[in-house]
């Protein structure tokens, strides 16, 4: 009996652990998760773009100096290179540069998250409707897209925000960059989502929901949408790269809030002083580096992981 | 046939495409601040009103924006684009001028990024998973996470301050006397390296890894296979069967980057004082100048559509297979 009884929980044992094993990787996300886990660069880019998200949660925790402080100023130590007292050396009004880095972080993650959310929100609208319903709609919204694909962005984004420079709009602040980048970020993926939507309206489940009397908008965002998600996640992480990039360009050119601190500011500050004192312009330059490699390893690994085409 | 046809119709699909970003850019910017108090700022005189007044009147700023824009159209179409408030030169000479210092930055960085970037992601297709085609495939991603301003700033503390061999502003030197070997030529090529490469190396790592990645998959098919069978030397294997299909995603991918190339000239011009359209557009725009900016930005508007049309031109040439209808 006893015996017996061992033998049985041994079994049921390996059962269970077998059935663990085998009922794992049944789930869609399982999957792409065990095939990202295996993706070291991948892997990499997650743990850097962690980094970046703690620090810009908590950077006021983490950063030797407060945002503000100028002590090193009284002390004469302007424009003062690497040392242990500053890592990474001092600007020429005194700011500790590594504090800086730290508290940069948020505006950058507020903008490559925020205007990625704009972007991709507008081009799932204009992307469904356009390759859900085709015909006109498709002609229409296709050709307006056009018009923003065609026209040089970045030279629109200068003007945009002189606009709000000028007209002081509700304080002109880093929401308003997050938003003309927003706006004027969505044409390229809402044809990849188009694209993708064309080539799913005409499989069988959604005929299927057809018959079952599914209206066009449960079929576009219940059905079809969730089909669609591994292409908008692998579209939203190089677009947050992408924005991350064009802000700090637009920050280096003057284009930007001067009361919030950004990398891309913090490079410009540096470019009076450039051959005395790389540190001030170098350093602002690793942390962008870094965050849109992050993000790009980050894309790189998603879309391996997500691509159906690739599965085993 | 299908051919001829297909390109007029492009042709003809430019005009409301102009009218649009045109008429958007117009009115866009002149939300952006008043050029005549501005101008004025500077000298509060006494009867300051009646000073701006005149100016106002003088460069056609009283009118509605409508006729305003429609007074810009009808000079654009007998290619006037104005005269800049600041210099007083026509917008034409002006652009003229700092134009060709863009085109020839610009050809420079695609010429090198091609030059490099080809034969690499050629050689990282043949030889996957090799010690070459590691470095190539990590500095393509690094490539694309590096913003081009803040390439060109590492590059001009490099290769300028530190090491002094490049000079780190400008399109040419000053002086007559400090050109290398006495030769105009050899001196912006001089100046011409540093700006090309933080361009072209961009450039270069995404032309990379879309060689590579196309040229994988060709490589892999059919009539590749039939080529090795029938005995022909892998040269002609890879340069006349392969990469003329391979091509065809790069054709796509220079067309489109040159207009993103172009509107970025903002920033790569700015680091290094290059004096070219960006250059002269962020100065148009802090100081509001009206014809500048609007010249500048259609220009530029017409080149990308002008490389759009030719991308589409170039294609039915490289590849017989697509149809137009």
């Amino acid at each position: 009996m006893t015996e017996q009884d061992l033998g049985e929980t041994e079994t049921t044992n390996e059962i269970t652990g077998d059935l663990e094993r085998v009922s794992e990787p049944t789930s869609q996300w399982g999957i792409a998760w065990r095939r990202f886990k295996k993706n070291r660069a991948a892997l990499a880019g997650l743990l850097i773009e962690g980094m970046i998200f703690f620090l810009a949660l908590f950077g006021s925790f983490v950063a030797p100096y407060p945002p503000n402080d100028i002590s090193a100023f009284y002390q004469g130590k302007t424009r003062a290179p690497p040392s242990w007292e500053h890592l990474m050396g001092t600007d020429y009004t005194g700011h500790d540069v590594f504090s800086q880095i730290i508290y940069g972080a948020s505006a950058a993650l507020q903008v490559g998250l925020g205007a990625t959310l704009i972007s991709i929100l507008i081009a799932v609208l204009v992307g469904s409707v356009a390759g859900y319903y085709g015909g006109k709609i498709d002609t229409v919204l296709m050709r307006f897209s056009e018009i923003f694909l065609v026209m040089p962005a970045f030279l629109f984004l200068v003007v945009f925000l002189k606009v709000f420079l000028t007209l002081r709009v509700a304080g002109f602040g880093l929401g308003t960059v997050i938003f003309v980048l927003g706006l004027l970020g969505w044409p390229g993926d809402s044809r990849a989502i188009r694209a993708e939507f064309m080539k799913l309206k005409e499989l069988e489940f959604v005929t299927a929901a057809k018959c079952l009397g599914a209206s066009s908008r449960q079929i576009i965002f219940k059905h079809i949408l969730p089909n669609v998600l591994h292409l908008l996640i692998v579209l939203a992480t190089s677009a947050i790269a992408t924005n991350i990039i064009i802000e700090a360009g637009l920050s280096f050119l003057g284009f930007s809030d001067p009361n919030i601190i950004t990398w891309g500011r913090m490079i410009a500050l540096s470019t009076e002083a450039m051959r005395g004192a790389w540190w001030q312009g170098v350093f602002p330059g690793i942390a962008i580096v870094l965050t849109v490699l992050g993000f790009n390893l980050l894309g790189d690994g998603l879309r391996d992981a997500l691509d159906p085409r690739l599965r085993e | 046939m299908g051919y001829k046809r297909y390109i007029i119709r492009r042709i003809l699909y430019i005009i409301p495409l102009f009218f649009g970003i045109s008429i958007l850019n117009f009115s866009l910017m002149n939300m952006a601040g008043d050029p005549v108090r501005l101008m004025t700022l500077g000298n509060p005189g006494l009867n300051i009103g009646q000073v701006r007044e005149n100016l106002r009147a003088y460069y056609g700023l009283d009118q509605p924006v409508y006729v305003q824009y429609g007074m810009w159209l009808w000079r654009f179409l007998n290619l006037d684009l104005g005269t800049s408030f600041y210099s007083g030169l026509p917008v034409n000479t002006i652009i003229s001028f700092y134009a060709w210092e863009t085109i020839k930055l610009e050809l420079a960085a695609l010429l090198f990024a091609l030059v490099v970037g080809l034969p690499i992601g050629i050689y990282s297709a043949r030889k996957q998973y090799s010690k070459l085609d590691l470095v190539a495939s990590s500095s393509a991603i690094l490539g694309i996470s590096i913003p081009i301003f803040y390439m060109g700033i590492v590059l001009i503390i490099i290769f300028s301050f530190f090491l002094g061999w490049f000079p780190s502003f400008g399109a040419h030197s000053l002086q007559t006397l400090r050109y290398p070997f006495g030769s105009y030529f050899i001196d912006e090529l001089w100046h011409l390296v540093l700006p090309a490469f933080a361009i072209g190396w961009v450039s270069m790592a995404l032309y990379t890894r879309l060689v590579r990645s196309s040229m994988l998959e060709i490589l892999r098919q059919d009539y590749i296979l039939a080529a090795r069978a029938s005995g022909l030397s892998e040269r002609t294997i890879i340069f006349k069967h392969a990469l003329r299909n391979a091509a065809i995603p790069l054709v796509t991918y220079i067309g489109l980057s040159l207009g993103t190339l172009l509107a970025g000239a903002p920033m790569t011009e700015t680091v290094f004082t290059w004096p070219g359209l960006g250059y002269l557009y962020v100065n148009a725009v802090t100081k509001l100048d009206f014809p500048v900016i609007m010249g500048i930005n259609m220009i530029i508007t017409l080149m990308i559509l002008a490389v759009n049309l030719a991308t589409d031109m170039v294609y039915g040439i490289i590849d017989p297979r697509i149809r137009y209808d």
